[in-house]
């Protein structure tokens, strides 16, 4: 008898423990006091190897969907800058490899200075979505990127639509409060769009990529370090996928690349640098950067849309 | 006709006596006469304002239908024809509808001081009062920082080509420029601006190349309706920073506390510390200049805001002659080891540019060239040959070009 209340207590005792874990890993989710580490995500994916509950396994799964290079966005089409970036700078003195891997640290580091702090905005304050699209349209400085961002942002939507949102609108029940947040900044938005197409509206809703990459991962139960992480990823992968469709590397160097200790710990320094930037202070590190992408226009021939 | 707005009292009026501010009210009176209804500032700023210097003629005008208000020009000094550490400057400047005014900065570059300890307490008490606002940086307090916010009314317009910022090595400096349109005024009514902001790598002649901490320039214009709801329509951001603040943060976290408590009582500690530490010893970590590196091959980097109807003529302009450069690269582009290296033709000129017709009739310019005076010359020789900022506002509103 008393061995059998020994092991009901301990089974009470390992559920109230995997239940704080949730409700502390919930909390954390909410508020992110302190920017990721390598570590703390690694310790992170540890203790979701262990206990697979329903809300990890479905957080992996969104995290796998969303790093998918598969994901019909049309990310191929654009090479953020490094098909200008490649004609500008004709590697002359220096290997080609050299100037790539220039060009790839300049161009994580923009995309942190500038998008990133719109994708942790969205993901912190879904309901703001419409406000931070006004915000980072106007602080998209060329035609170039604009369209870029917004043709991502986009499809992002319609694969929302079309896809993920059935699935997903089932998985949190019930949906916690940001979650809803999400699905319905998301909705007003898309309608926004819709109903705006035929006037043409020079300020009205545009659908950039980043603030909804941020509703959008928070819509599908990824935490914020993954959400900010899969967001620079991709847009490594990106540039690794045009450069070698460039020809300025082959594709097993690109997954070596992708792969390194080195775009880790750079991609971790920049989340990190920006995990507390207001989107106000949101800006370009990286001028040059402006002008490669501002000049893709002026290009005598092109693969990539940007 | 539209009865100018009487002068409203400045709420600031009080707090004026702080450094560095300034405030400029431009009124149009009866019948044409633009008249500064206020003009305040206090040291180490200076504002000298030139009424009369020139008088646009009515058939030059792009506004077909009302006769331009003179433009007034206003100078912006400091004293020492610079910013020190801690400096913070701080300009308000209203233009009340169909009012015109050029802004410059007749002593040439503003430049920006290095940030040394010795330099560190010129202004305690305006740091302080802005510490809270700042980012989590301690490094900020001691920047030099100026800020401008204008108010463009109805058919006003501002045209504000100032000389390009200089910092020097060391130095920190962070500058916000905010102008506000009036949302409710349509087609040929709208506000218009031009605003000119350029930052240089620093004192060529003593060999700085991107030397200084931190330089971060942010240019907002923002629409305000007459029930005082405000939109973005334009942000122009650019961080120069050498991250070396990053590195002191994660190596001295602790230290940096234990000095936060004793700055505020002993105010000489917190700022002697630094003069143990070679200046250069965050560099010695980080071999490459970040700044540098982000901005080569650049000596100079800018941008050029054109918005309204006044200057809608130089932003179209400046979109032909930016699509009308010739095409880069051959169609072989791909490869890269080509037998004849073909001469870039993007640094033909040595100025490296791009123009794009944002949203809102924004024509946004931004480019980068290898020194100051080929920038200057590259801008000016654009502005002059267009033409029309001369014919509205003198041949002084290209003073600085």
């Amino acid at each position: 008898m008393l061995l059998k209340d020994t092991q009901d207590l301990e089974a009470e005792v390992t559920l109230l423990e995997s239940r704080l874990q949730d409700a502390r890993a919930q909390l954390a989710a909410s508020e992110y006091p302190s920017p990721p580490s390598s570590w703390a995500v690694r310790a992170e994916y540890n203790t979701n190897n262990n206990k697979s509950t329903t809300s990890t396994r479905a957080s992996l799964h969104a995290l796998l969907l969303l790093s998918d290079s598969a994901l019909p966005l049309g990310s191929f089409a654009y090479s953020s800058g490094l098909e200008s970036y490649l004609a500008h700078n004709k590697p002359s003195r220096t290997a080609p490899i050299t100037s790539f891997h220039r060009f790839l640290k300049l161009s994580i580091a923009s995309i942190a200075s500038t998008s990133l702090p719109y994708v942790l905005a969205g993901h912190r304050q879904p309901s703001t979505l419409d406000t931070l699209d006004n915000d980072l349209d106007a602080s998209t400085p060329c035609i170039v990127a604009q369209r870029a961002s917004i043709a991502q942002g986009r499809a992002l939507i319609g694969v929302w639509e079309r896809a993920f949102r059935v699935s997903f609108a089932r998985f949190e029940t019930p949906a916690s409060e940001g979650t809803e947040a999400a699905f319905a900044a998301i909705d007003d938005l898309s309608d926004a769009l819709k109903s705006c197409l035929q006037e043409d509206e020079d300020l009205g809703p545009k659908g950039h990529f980043a603030p909804l990459w941020g509703v959008v991962c928070r819509a599908m139960g990824l935490d914020l370090q993954q959400t900010a992480y899969v967001f620079v990823m991709n847009h490594a992968k990106a540039v690794l996928s045009a450069a070698v469709r460039a020809g300025v590397m082959g594709p097993y160097q690109a997954q070596n690349v992708l792969a390194s200790q080195a775009l880790q710990d750079t991609m971790m320094k920049r989340i990190a640098r920006e995990w507390n930037t207001p989107v106000e202070e949101a800006g370009q590190v990286v001028p040059a950067l402006d002008l490669w992408i501002g000049r893709h226009e002026l290009l005598y021939s092109r693969i990539f849309n940007s | 006709m539209r009865q100018p707005a009487m002068p409203i009292p400045s709420p600031f009026q009080s707090s004026i006596a702080k450094p560095g501010q300034g405030k400029v009210v431009l009124s149009l009176l009866p019948p044409n006469n633009p008249t500064l209804t206020t003009l305040t500032y206090k040291y180490p700023l200076k504002l000298v304002p030139r009424t009369g210097g020139f008088v646009p003629s009515p058939d030059s005008s792009a506004l077909s239908d009302t006769c331009p208000s003179n433009p007034v020009h206003l100078y912006l000094l400091t004293y020492g024809g610079g910013l020190l550490p801690g400096d913070h400057i701080e300009v308000s400047i209203t233009l009340e509808p169909r009012t015109r005014m050029v802004v410059t900065t007749p002593q040439g570059s503003t430049k920006i001081f290095k940030t040394t300890p010795n330099n560190s307490g010129t202004a305690p008490n305006v740091i302080k009062g802005h510490r809270d606002q700042m980012p989590a940086n301690d490094h900020l307090s001691d920047m030099s920082q100026q800020s401008l916010d204008v108010n463009i009314g109805r058919q006003a317009a501002l045209c504000y080509l100032p000389d390009p910022s200089v910092p020097f090595q060391h130095s920190r400096y962070a500058q916000v420029q905010t102008f506000t349109v009036d949302a409710t005024a349509k087609g040929t009514e709208r506000s218009s601006l031009c605003v000119l902001d350029w930052v240089t790598q620093g004192r060529t002649s003593r060999g700085e190349d991107w030397n200084f901490q931190f330089w971060r320039g942010r240019n907002e214009v923002w629409a305000e309706d007459d029930k005082g709801k405000r939109r973005l329509l334009l942000r122009d951001s650019v961080i120069l920073d050498d991250e070396s603040g990053d590195l002191e943060d994660t190596l001295s976290d602790e230290d940096e506390i234990e000095n936060e408590n004793t700055t505020y009582s002993t105010t000489h500690t917190g700022l002697e510390n630094p003069v143990d530490l070679p200046p250069q010893a965050p560099a010695g970590l980080t071999p490459l200049n970040i700044i540098a590196e982000r901005t080569r091959p650049h000596g100079v980097v800018g941008t050029l805001i054109l918005s309204g109807p006044v200057f809608e003529a130089l932003g179209s302009f400046m979109l032909k002659q930016f699509q009308s450069q010739p095409r880069i690269g051959s169609r072989n582009w791909s490869d890269h080891a080509p037998s004849v290296p073909e001469p870039s033709l993007s640094y033909k000129g040595d100025v490296t540019w791009t123009a794009a017709r944002v949203r809102a009739g924004f024509v946004l310019v931004k480019f980068g060239a290898k020194d100051f005076e080929t920038a200057k010359h590259w801008l000016g020789g654009l502005i002059r040959e267009e033409g029309s900022v001369i014919r509205e506002f003198g041949e002084e509103a290209l003073c600085c070009l």
